[in-house]
């Protein structure tokens, strides 16, 4: 450990740590654009430069390893003069449209130009550069945004591991592009811009949806699969909700899905299917209670069913692996010794998923069998004459289940050839707080992103009430 | 005239082959090295010689060697051919006519430093220096001065050839390594420096062809032989391509602190149709340029030109006659900057590009008030902040032209065309 005086405060560092990290970690801000914690080193936005024991020669932070005796000064004139220099070398051909670009309100550059840039603007003619361009379906590049950090090409390179991005041509012409004239089908792709620090890597599903400072950040939990990814689930903010006629889509959207930092689970990163979470939670919901088919209220299907079970011979139940932890033991305390309790898989892999990889993605596509499994065992549905079978989730077939009777709690329509007798609404892990269990054992909660719909039911309350 | 290391032969169609660098005594320091001297030995007497980089920096060579650890597992030696600086051609001729004194300095430098595998990065544009050396490898090859056992003494050693792309950044060292790496040529940043974590991530030593091509006679020769040519600090001879107006350009190996006047109206035969020197770049387009009245005592070494703000650089010697219109003249530079900028950090990347936008603005006659205060604002920003001395090399000229001939940037703004006739006329 070594002794680092910043700013004449005097600070521990840890072994092998750069200034610029050490700096950060005790909440001294240096700018920084291409450092980022998990990607290596580029050292090329210069905006970091400091002034090491009063030498003229600025130093970069983020690539200066911390020696005995160092002193480090973030604020001297030779140091504020080469941040306004490098503020206005970055902003020199940038567009400034701010108006109509996505990343406005997170912006990196938006900030430290208030903080750091002082220098006139320049009015000599800007040079373009190729603007929403492609770079796959699902990104487009702005290269007058972009910075060149290399924060996206070092992340294919070390992250994801495609090394399908690149930056090609030399000097000013230099442009973030694919390589090899292959497509950009990264299955961690959309990462890049998140951690693209100005708005020049934009996704296409968020383009134009809303100014970010309209939206407030709900932290959730992926269920694409067993990691469970911790993410922050973005809809419109509490002080900005809308009101009047077709308000009420837009306030319950889910405006995009970011990654949120759970260096224990998944780092700062999580694969695009995490990333289509808002589309996925977006299916067709069942939102009314039905007996037989026909509309019914929720007193009468709850009377119904209790009728049932309390009738039935051999009752059994088909758990889900994506209830929470929660409505798991609310389940067990209410109903576990009443009736037999089958475990399952709710979603398999698709045919066009990444069944499994060595970075994040698991082949168990549900987020809690290990809850599951932790409570009831793995016990597979077998066809074993059952009466009545109350159905958890989805991803069942109901017509494989014989002649028995079949009350399904349902949060998603799914087309089956066979009607549920009784189908009882429930709300999405979006409609409560929670928590999973994923693969490795450990816990991730959940918070609530939305009020549940007027019939939905919340199914740990539901049970108490069987 | 005193001894040279280079130019001591006459020019043959022939005395490019191995059997006629044979037959002036060519190999022999490496046979006398390999059988009576350890590694240290050779690396002392390169220290002692006081050998200073003859690519730029001018950094002793000697000292360079010194910081390598030599017992790690692999070190690496890259000789940089990478001559891409304005101005300058000493290399090339180094490669045309006497390539097996690189490639005996080269093994030279291998044993002292314990490289098993060598490089030679040659620039992409070469073509007759390319086809010299990759003759003369084939010849040493078949002589068996590399590969295993060199002459029976157990010491082993390759050198491979990598033709470079065309990109200037590239004769920088640590850009030089990423290429050869086979990555896009960025400089990198340090620490680490190349002699800790270069090549490969291994400790790697990046000297200069002329400076490689010095070893084999100061192993032949002595160090005090050596040390006895050129100034005290800075011993030895040097290559110096003079180019520009004068009535002979060429290429001449002159002993270091040789006097700058008397290489331009001696042994160059004076300037251009009698005319005036206007002022000289001294060492390649980068170095800050010298104005007549500072020709008449400068001295071809790093110590008096650091007197007069410059520095000797590659002793690429540009001279430029009266006539000629400064700001055309730095357009032409800053064109070349902008050009070559890898673009890896910001400062130079738009730096560069900015600052030759302003000029040739300037150059089109629609200059503004401004300007001038807005290209040294530039350079002050770009200057030391950038990754590697691109962006100096970039920005000295600028500054350097701005001060000297004020007037001239102040007249061409003003009246929108030169006070010169303004052709570059050779």
């Amino acid at each position: 450990m070594i002794e680092l005086k910043i700013d004449n405060q005097t600070i521990e560092t840890q072994e092998g740590e750069t200034v610029l990290e050490a700096a950060l970690r005790h909440g001294i801000d240096i700018p920084h654009f291409c450092f980022h914690p998990c990607l290596s080193i580029a050292g090329n936005c210069r905006i970091c430069l400091v002034q090491v024991n009063g030498r003229p020669k600025l130093m970069p932070a983020c690539n200066l390893p911390i020696t005995p005796g160092m002193e480090i000064e973030t604020n001297s004139e030779p140091v504020r003069a080469a941040r306004r220099a490098v503020m206005q070398f970055i902003t020199l051909n940038h567009p400034v449209d701010c108006g109509i670009c996505d990343k406005a309100g997170e912006c990196r550059l938006q900030e430290y130009q208030v903080k750091y840039g002082n220098e006139p603007f320049n009015i000599d003619p800007k040079h373009h550069k190729p603007k929403f361009y492609d770079l796959s379906g699902r990104i487009l590049y702005d290269g007058e945004r972009c910075i060149l950090c290399s924060r996206c090409v070092r992340f294919t390179r070390e992250i994801s591991g495609t090394f399908q991005l690149g930056i090609v041509e030399r000097g000013s012409h230099s442009l973030v592009e694919r390589l090899d004239d292959s497509t950009y089908d990264d299955p961690y792709s959309d990462n890049i811009t998140v951690i693209c620090p100005v708005g020049a890597l934009l996704r296409r599903d968020f383009l134009y949806k809303s100014r970010v400072w309209y939206l407030e950040p709900v932290r959730s939990v992926c269920v694409s699969c067993a990691r469970g990814c911790s993410i922050n689930v973005w809809k419109r903010g509490h002080h900005w909700q809308l009101r009047g006629p077709g308000s009420e889509a837009k306030n319950r959207m889910i405006y995009r899905i970011t990654p949120c930092d759970n260096p224990d689970i998944n780092g700062p990163w999580i694969c695009n299917k995490g990333f289509d979470l808002g589309a996925f939670m977006s299916r067709p919901r069942v939102l009314r209670p039905t007996i037989g088919g026909s509309a019914a209220s929720i007193d009468e299907v709850i009377e119904a069913t209790t009728r049932l079970l309390s009738q039935a011979k051999s009752p059994a139940a088909l758990v889900s692996s994506h209830a929470s932890n929660e409505e798991l033991a609310a389940f067990k305390t209410a109903l576990g010794d009443k009736l037999t309790v089958y475990t399952r898989q709710d979603l398999k892999p698709e045919a066009c998923d990444i069944v499994e990889d060595a970075i994040l993605i698991r082949a168990d596509k549900n987020p809690n069998s290990e809850g599951v499994t932790a409570l009831f065992g793995h016990k597979p549905y077998t066809a074993a004459g059952h009466d009545l079978i109350i159905v958890w989730g989805e991803g069942v077939k109901l017509a494989s289940l014989g002649a028995a009777t079949i009350i399904h709690l349902a949060s998603f329509e799914s087309p089956q050839e066979k009607t549920a007798d009784i189908v009882i609404p429930i709300s999405t892990f979006f409609e409560r707080t929670g928590s999973f269990t994923n693969f490795e054992g450990k816990r991730n909660c959940f918070d609530k992103v939305f009020e549940k719909p007027e019939l939905v039911q919340h199914a740990g309350e539901l049970f108490g009430r069987l | 005239m005193s001894e040279k290391i280079f130019f001591n032969f006459p020019v043959t169609a022939d005395s490019h082959t191995l059997a006629a660098y044979k037959k002036r005594g060519g190999y022999q320091a490496l046979e006398t090295a390999l059988k009576t001297m350890q590694p240290i030995d050779v690396e002392k007497e390169v220290m002692a010689s006081g050998l200073r980089g003859r690519g730029g920096a001018g950094f002793p060579t000697g000292s360079k060697w010194s910081f390598v650890n030599k017992k790690a597992p692999v070190v690496y030696l890259c000789c940089n051919a990478d001559e891409g600086e304005p101005g300058t051609f000493k290399d090339r001729w180094i490669f045309e006519h006497s390539s097996h004194q690189l490639i005996e300095g080269m093994i030279l430098a291998s044993y002292a430093l314990n490289v098993r595998n060598a490089f030679i990065y040659i620039r992409g544009e070469f073509d007759l220096p390319y086809r010299r050396l990759m003759e003369a490898m084939s010849e040493v090859y078949q002589a068996g001065y590399l590969g295993e056992n060199i002459l029976g003494s157990g010491f082993s050693c390759d050198i491979r050839v990598m033709q470079g792309g065309g990109a200037y950044v590239c004769g920088e060292e640590s850009s030089l390594y990423t290429s050869i790496e086979g990555f896009k040529g960025y400089p990198r940043n340090k620490p680490p420096f190349p002699a800790v974590q270069g090549l490969y991530k291994a400790p790697t030593v990046v000297n200069n062809v002329e400076t490689l091509a010095n070893v084999p006679w100061i192993i032949a020769n002595g160090a005090k032989a050596f040390s006895a040519m050129g100034t005290e600090k800075h011993p030895g001879t040097k290559l110096f391509g003079v180019s520009g107006h004068v009535a002979k350009p060429g290429l001449h190996e002159l002993p270091l602190g040789y006097p700058l006047k008397k290489l331009i109206y001696e042994d160059c035969g004076g300037i251009l149709n009698g005319k005036q020197l206007k002022a000289v770049i001294p060492g390649g387009s980068s170095t800050p340029i010298l104005l007549p009245k500072d020709v008449e005592t400068a001295n071809l070494d790093a110590e008096c030109l650091a007197t007069f703000r410059t520095m000797l650089g590659s002793g690429g010697v540009i001279v430029i006659s009266e006539g000629i219109c400064m700001v055309r003249l730095l357009q032409v530079l800053s064109r070349f900057y902008a050009h070559e900028s890898c673009g890896q950090c910001t400062p130079c990347r738009e730096g560069s590009a900015w600052m030759n936008d302003i000029i040739s603005r300037i150059v089109a006659g629609k200059g503004s008030k401004g300007d001038l205060e807005s290209l040294e604002r530039i350079t002050k920003g770009i200057m030391g902040n950038t990754v590697c001395a691109l962006g100096d090399a970039a920005s000295m000229p600028v500054i350097n032209f701005i001060t000297k001939f004020r007037t001239e940037f102040d007249y061409y703004i003003e009246h929108g065309r030169s006070m010169n006739d303004g052709r570059l006329e050779i």
